[in-house]
């Protein structure tokens, strides 16, 4: 008999070995997140005369795994400001929880919520920039729409390092390949963005997302677009990608059923 | 008695399996806080004047992020119009970095204002960017920063600094991705290096041409020459080119275009 | 009041042998000065309203706003002492928070009203404190939906175990009156501060528990009671301040926002109309 009770019920180390004591460890240095986990990708937006459009796939990825397939990465904040994230969907979360609740602060005045999406950007630039300074990034890419104090409408980027940039059309990720030089294209950027109607705006977004479809291998065919005037914020969180065509895909060995 | 274990029981009494913690290895972060925008700035200064100049690309690796986002900026001034400025900055490398720098700096030179009653002098103001840079010797601010203005006797003051903090006061000054590319023709049509009076004698006896303050005019297409040039050569620069000319009128901002590709 | 002088009044915590707080009752007379507060329960959504008394001519119209946000969906207005309410209101404003960084969904009206309650009654256990000079009122409106958890990303499943229940009734409107010894009750109509007994009155009229009046009739009852609450300090100027909350599907969508200007002055007009009906009739009793 053994006659060390704390030995008794213990997997036997001469049949399953030692204890491996390091994932008991509790000292060490203190970790942060060092890689995202469960992701979005690429956020397009393009300004038009009067707004601004934004649009997401409903895709979070778990690496290559196509995890959830309903997911809203639009998030908007107030009356006229809209988010979309790319990266770390439990990142986007407490994110979105942190100006939901600097929503509910700001109603506490008559005025209502008053911030405006330069004011959101600014904002949420400094708070990547904490993190990342901290070691501890927020794992995201945004892209902010709206419109700023003179009510121009509005488009910017931030990023986990709190880098920020600005441009009448922006994409994140994958969109930053793809998207951008197919927007650059239809609204070359000396174009001033009066020229630019929301229809023309809408349609060229959805083209984009056609293609990111195409060629993105972590992006689906279902999508969130949110239209952004003075009136409000048009959102749409379940759309379809229309008119695919996988022609090209017939010409390309190595698809379906030409496998050599 | 034979334990079960393979280790022998008894001395220290319960037999833990894991009753010997070894220290974790030390795990490496995957998180690196930093990136490259690319970019290049250039300063140079006259009897006079000063100029600050630097294109408006925001790269990420190819990635053109922005063909506008400037890297030149009045310190101290209003928020929104940067009205009331005597000092720029000019923050090439890091963007975010650059920012924080630049708003750090902003509100010092205000508070100095504040708290004194009159405007804060170019050198104080370089003294203590180089302390706001120095405060971080340890997790720097990746930029090569420029600051400039007037000195006390109104002529162009240009002060140059590493990312932690080291600096010196110059006639002129390249920063940034093409910063290899400029200094060397700065060298030569600034400080006239390479540069000797004809007929003045043989071999070491041949005089160097003297380096003189150059007029307004020259300087600023010295500038647009250096960018132009660099915007061949570079493939982070380009866009437009952004000028601040400081003088005692105040100071004057002027864009001009560059190449897209 | 028998048995004031005899000590027992001087300190807080310290019952008079007739098992009383006089402190707690000396906050009451300060609520008892205060201008008149009100709220109704109505059954697509909660009025909240107040006599505020212009204290000063150089005061800007409009402003000093003394029914406050507590959440998006909940509302509070005081009587009493206005400091005590700001307090009040602020200690509402953490719970609300912490309840969402708790539970990731909107605090209950309930449950906010028992967690204030709680914190004012403490304020009668100590010598070191006094009582709240005020008495508030509390409405909410509990979202009638099935509500996303903050900061959700998805839809959830569209069917099976998962599966969302259909017409399950939930949610609802909310009102409660807390008391400066901490006492609070659930209410359908609440009033506080000087014209109480007036308002009251009122209230009791609107045969309020069959739950069938609207919101929109409320707002006009709650306008209409403020003014009748009023006649009795007819000397004194006074604004009429008024907030609601909705149904999802009301004006407000669940949330606590002022009443608009517009529906502001026609319910005066209408509480005006009706007062000075009030008066023909006794002149035509006369």
């Amino acid at each position: 008999m053994d006659h060390f009770p704390g030995t008794w019920g213990r997997p036997r180390n001469d049949v399953y070995g030692a204890y491996d004591p390091t994932y008991l460890q509790t000292t060490g240095p203190k970790t942060h997140t060092s890689s995202p986990a469960v992701t979005g990708t690429s956020v397009i937006g393009v300004k038009f005369n009067g707004g601004v459009v934004l649009a997401t796939d409903n895709l979070a990825s778990y690496g290559s795994l196509a995890r959830f397939t309903d997911v809203k990465r639009l998030r908007v904040f107030g009356d006229n400001a809209v988010v979309g994230f790319g990266g770390d969907v439990s990142d986007m979360q407490y994110i979105d929880r942190l100006l939901e609740s600097i929503d509910i602060r700001e109603n506490y005045s008559t005025h209502g919520n008053m911030l405006n999406a330069k004011n959101l950007h600014t904002y949420l630039a400094k708070v990547f920039y904490k993190r990342r300074s901290e070691f501890n990034p927020l794992w995201n890419h945004v892209l902010v729409a709206g419109f700023d104090v003179d009510g121009k409408p509005f488009l910017s980027s931030a990023d986990l390092l709190g880098t920020t940039f600005s441009a009448p059309h922006l994409a994140t990720g994958f969109g930053a390949h793809l998207a951008v030089p197919i927007l650059r294209r239809r609204f070359p950027e000396e174009m001033p963005i009066e020229e630019i109607t929301r229809e023309e705006a809408v349609s060229a977004l959805k083209d984009c997302l056609k293609v990111l479809f195409y060629r993105d291998a972590r992006s689906i065919d279902k999508y969130s677009i949110a239209v952004i005037t003075k009136e409000g914020i048009d959102l749409k969180e379940d759309e379809q990608i229309e008119g695919q065509s996988w022609a090209f895909a017939e010409r390309i060995r190595g698809y379906g059923r030409q496998t050599n | 008695m034979t334990s079960l274990l393979g280790h022998p029981a008894g001395g220290e009494g319960i037999g833990y399996s894991f009753s010997q913690p070894t220290a974790a290895p030390v795990k490496q972060h995957g998180f690196y806080p930093y990136t490259d925008n690319g970019g290049s700035t250039l300063g140079i200064t006259g009897s006079d004047f000063a100029i600050l100049a630097g294109d408006t690309r925001s790269t990420s690796g190819y990635n053109i992020n922005s063909r506008m986002v400037p890297k030149v900026f009045k310190i101290g001034g209003d928020d929104e119009t940067g009205e009331g400025a005597h000092i720029v900055l000019s923050v090439v490398g890091f963007a975010a970095d650059g920012n924080a720098l630049k708003e750090r700096l902003d509100a010092v030179v205000k508070m100095y204002k504040y708290q004194h009653g009159k405007p804060m002098s170019v050198s104080a103001c370089a003294q203590r960017l180089s302390t706001i840079l120095y405060q971080k010797r340890f997790f720097p601010y990746y930029v090569t920063a420029i600051l400039s203005g007037l000195d006390e006797e109104g002529k162009g003051a240009l002060y140059s600094y590493d990312p932690v903090g080291s600096y010196e006061r110059e006639q002129c000054r390249a920063a940034g991705a093409a910063a290899s590319l400029i200094m060397p023709f700065l060298d030569n049509q600034v400080n006239f290096k390479n540069q000797y009076i004809p007929g003045s004698g043989e071999g070491h006896a041949l005089e160097q041409k003297k380096a003189e303050p150059l007029p307004q005019a020259t300087v600023e297409q010295l500038v647009r020459d250096a960018f132009t040039s660099a915007v061949e050569r570079h493939i982070e620069v380009g866009d437009h080119l952004q000028m601040m000319i400081i003088t005692r009128d105040g100071i004057q901002e002027v864009f001009h275009p560059l190449k897209k590709d | 009041m028998t048995s004031i002088g005899t000590g027992y009044d001087l300190s807080n915590s310290v019952f008079s042998p007739d098992g009383r707080n006089f402190q707690v009752e000396y906050a009451v007379k300060a609520v008892e000065n205060g201008g008149t507060a009100i709220g109704i329960r109505c059954k697509d959504g909660v009025v909240l309203a107040v006599e505020k008394i212009i204290t000063s001519k150089l005061l800007k119209p409009g402003s000093n706003k003394r029914i406050a946000t507590v959440d998006r969906h909940v509302g509070i207005v005081s009587a009493g002492l206005v400091p005590d309410g700001r307090h009040f209101v602020s200690r509402a404003r953490d719970e609300a928070s912490s309840w969402r960084g708790t539970y990731k969904a909107p605090i209950p009206t309930s449950a906010l009203a028992n967690r204030l309650g709680g914190y004012v009654q403490a304020y009668t256990l100590y010598s070191s404190v006094r009582p709240f000079g005020v008495t508030s009122i509390v409405g909410g409106w509990d979202c009638e939906a099935e509500l996303a958890v903050d900061g959700q990303v998805g839809s959830g499943p569209k069917s099976g175990s998962g599966g969302k229940v259909e017409g399950a009734p939930a949610g609802g409107p909310g009102l409660y009156m807390i008391e400066p010894s901490g006492l609070y009750w659930g209410y359908y109509g609440a009033a506080t501060g000087k014209g109480r007994q007036a308002a009251k009155a009122e209230l009791e009229k609107l045969d309020l528990t069959s739950g069938k009046l609207s919101l929109s009739e409320g707002v006009k009852e709650a306008a209409r009671i403020i003014y009748v609450a009023h006649e009795d300090s007819k000397d004194k100027e006074f604004e009429l301040e008024m907030s609601w909350i909705s149904s999802l599907d009301g004006p407000t969508n669940g949330r606590h926002e002022e009443v608009p200007k517009e529906i502001r002055e026609e319910a005066e007009r209408f509480a005006k109309r009706a007062l000075e009906g009030e008066d023909e009739e006794e002149q035509m009793e006369e």
